[in-house]
């Protein structure tokens, strides 16, 4: 064993899924009635992850800036299909204010980290790209996924407390202050944890790879570092910018409260 | 008598797009204090609700206080001087004295300040002498709510009060001595409310009353 990696192959893969059974199992035991919802997710993993092992193979080869492109922007229209799939409420164009703030984040965050923090040569290098943009996707996702559906939920379940700010003539950002803050605060929550934790209680998911994949320890916390911070900014830009669309389509600018736009799922 | 506050024409329907009124126009004097009756369900929330400004309302509808024509993004000013109190006394998390300082904490509050004395003195008018400004709202039970709402209105004391129910939950002694407030609020000159009420036996004590029935506003 010096620092090669051992290679994962079929039988190792089928052995892993004897996990996902086992926690099927449990489902199945205790009545949960996940066992459905599980195991077309452990498929889902299985088939999105093969097929993107592929087409990162095709892409690494190919070296094309222009495909790279393309394939951040599919990564950003799913993400933000995701990121409102499973909201309790939805209002109309939910979908297009979630791919703006997506598309908006990536660029900002994205852009930084690549450009500025990494300094990727050359710019488009899918090694580096294509990752890094699959994470901040990933956890703006989380950030407007959570952000959104307390938002609405706030919105709509205490929606005496925001007219009695409106009813004494507060403005329509005084009267979205409270639901607007408890709603980016909520998106945050994972991010904040996972960057109190990191090291103590979890080892980060990428750093571990990083590891597993031969890099130097230090190297990896390195870059760890900078994944995190992209990450925060990643979910409290998401988190906030979701909020905020969501309050321009059901509360018009004079603080009149548009929650007929609003229905639940 | 010019009139003091003009708003509307106002429509509305229900939740299941059942016509509420058409054409609701709204006229209110100086100095008096008006009730607002109907059956339940027609709309008297609604059209306070229309008349605070909370819905947008149709379009050409009007919003008048003395010469002065709200629309828009002068909603909140309108909103800071035709103030509603809302059905079942909504609050704020926090304190009785957060509560009551609220309007007092926002932008179109003017020139105002929040003065714990007075508040002190409008707590004790609506019964709740002893009510401590540092009491947390969420252990008040249902009629100390609607008497806070009411001082709350009170030291707030806009030009024009639409009350919705704000005696909802009083029992008769206590409801007609914060009637008698809303009373001495109404006849200040600069001042008037428009109330729907709950105990309509103190209605004989009003200026006036306008009644919503199938979607009519009649003035009496």
């Amino acid at each position: 064993m010096s620092g090669g990696v051992i290679s994962l192959g079929p039988v190792q893969l089928i052995l892993a899924a004897l996990l996902v059974v086992m926690a099927g199992a449990v489902s199945v035991a205790f009545r949960l009635g996940i066992g459905n919802r599980l195991a077309v997710a452990a498929v889902r993993t299985v088939v999105q992850l093969g097929l993107l092992g592929l087409v990162l193979e095709r892409v690494f080869a190919l070296d094309s800036p222009a495909l790279v492109v393309v394939l951040v922007v599919i990564m950003t229209l799913f993400a933000a299909r995701e990121a409102v799939a499973r909201t309790g409420r939805e209002y109309r164009g939910i979908r297009i204010d979630s791919w703006l703030v997506m598309a908006g984040t990536c660029l900002v965050v994205g852009g930084v980290v690549t450009q500025a923090v990494i300094g990727v040569r050359p710019w488009y290098d899918p090694q580096y790209v294509i990752p890094l943009f699959g994470m901040i996707l990933g956890n703006s996702l989380n950030g407007i996924s959570l952000s959104l559906d307390r938002f609405l939920d706030h919105l709509s379940s205490r929606r005496a407390e925001v007219e009695l700010h409106l009813a004494f003539g507060a403005s329509r950002r005084e009267a979205l202050a409270a639901p607007l803050q408890s709603a980016v605060r909520t998106g945050m929550i994972p991010i904040i944890n996972a960057m109190a934790a990191a090291g103590i209680v979890s080892l980060p998911g990428m750093m571990t790879g990083q590891i597993l994949a031969g890099s130097p320890p230090l190297q990896a916390v390195a870059y760890q570092i900078v994944v995190m911070f992209m990450i925060a900014a990643a979910t409290a830009i998401g988190a906030m910018a979701a909020a905020i669309a969501a309050a321009r389509r059901l509360v018009a600018p004079d603080g009149a409260l548009r929650l007929d736009r609003l229905r639940d799922r | 008598m010019p009139n003091f506050l003009e708003a509307g024409p106002f429509d509305a329907s229900d939740g299941e797009g059942r016509v509420l009124f058409r054409d609701a126009d709204l006229r209110l004097s100086e100095g008096r204090a008006t009730v607002l009756e109907g059956p339940s369900g027609g709309g008297k929330s609604t059209l306070l609700r229309l008349v605070a400004g909370l819905h947008s309302g149709g379009r050409g509808a009007v919003r008048r206080l003395r010469d002065d024509v709200y629309a828009g993004a002068s909603l909140p000013l309108w909103r800071s001087k035709v103030t509603l109190m809302a059905q079942d006394a909504p609050m704020i998390p926090g304190t009785v004295g957060d509560n009551l300082e609220l309007p007092f904490r926002l932008r179109h509050r003017g020139d105002r300040v929040f003065e714990p004395h007075r508040a002190e003195d409008l707590l004790d008018a609506v019964g709740l002498g002893r009510m401590r400004l540092d009491r947390q709202v969420i252990t008040l039970s249902g009629g100390e709510r609607h008497r806070l709402a009411l001082a709350r209105g009170l030291l707030w004391d806009p030009p024009v009060l639409l009350a919705d129910e704000p005696l909802a939950g009083l029992d008769h002694e206590t409801a007609t001595a914060c009637f008698d407030l809303l009373l001495d609020f109404s006849h200040r000159a600069g001042h008037t409310a428009l109330v729907v009420l709950h105990h309509m036996e103190l209605a004989v004590k009003t200026d006036g009353v306008i009644r919503l029935d199938r979607g009519r506003l009649d003035v009496s």
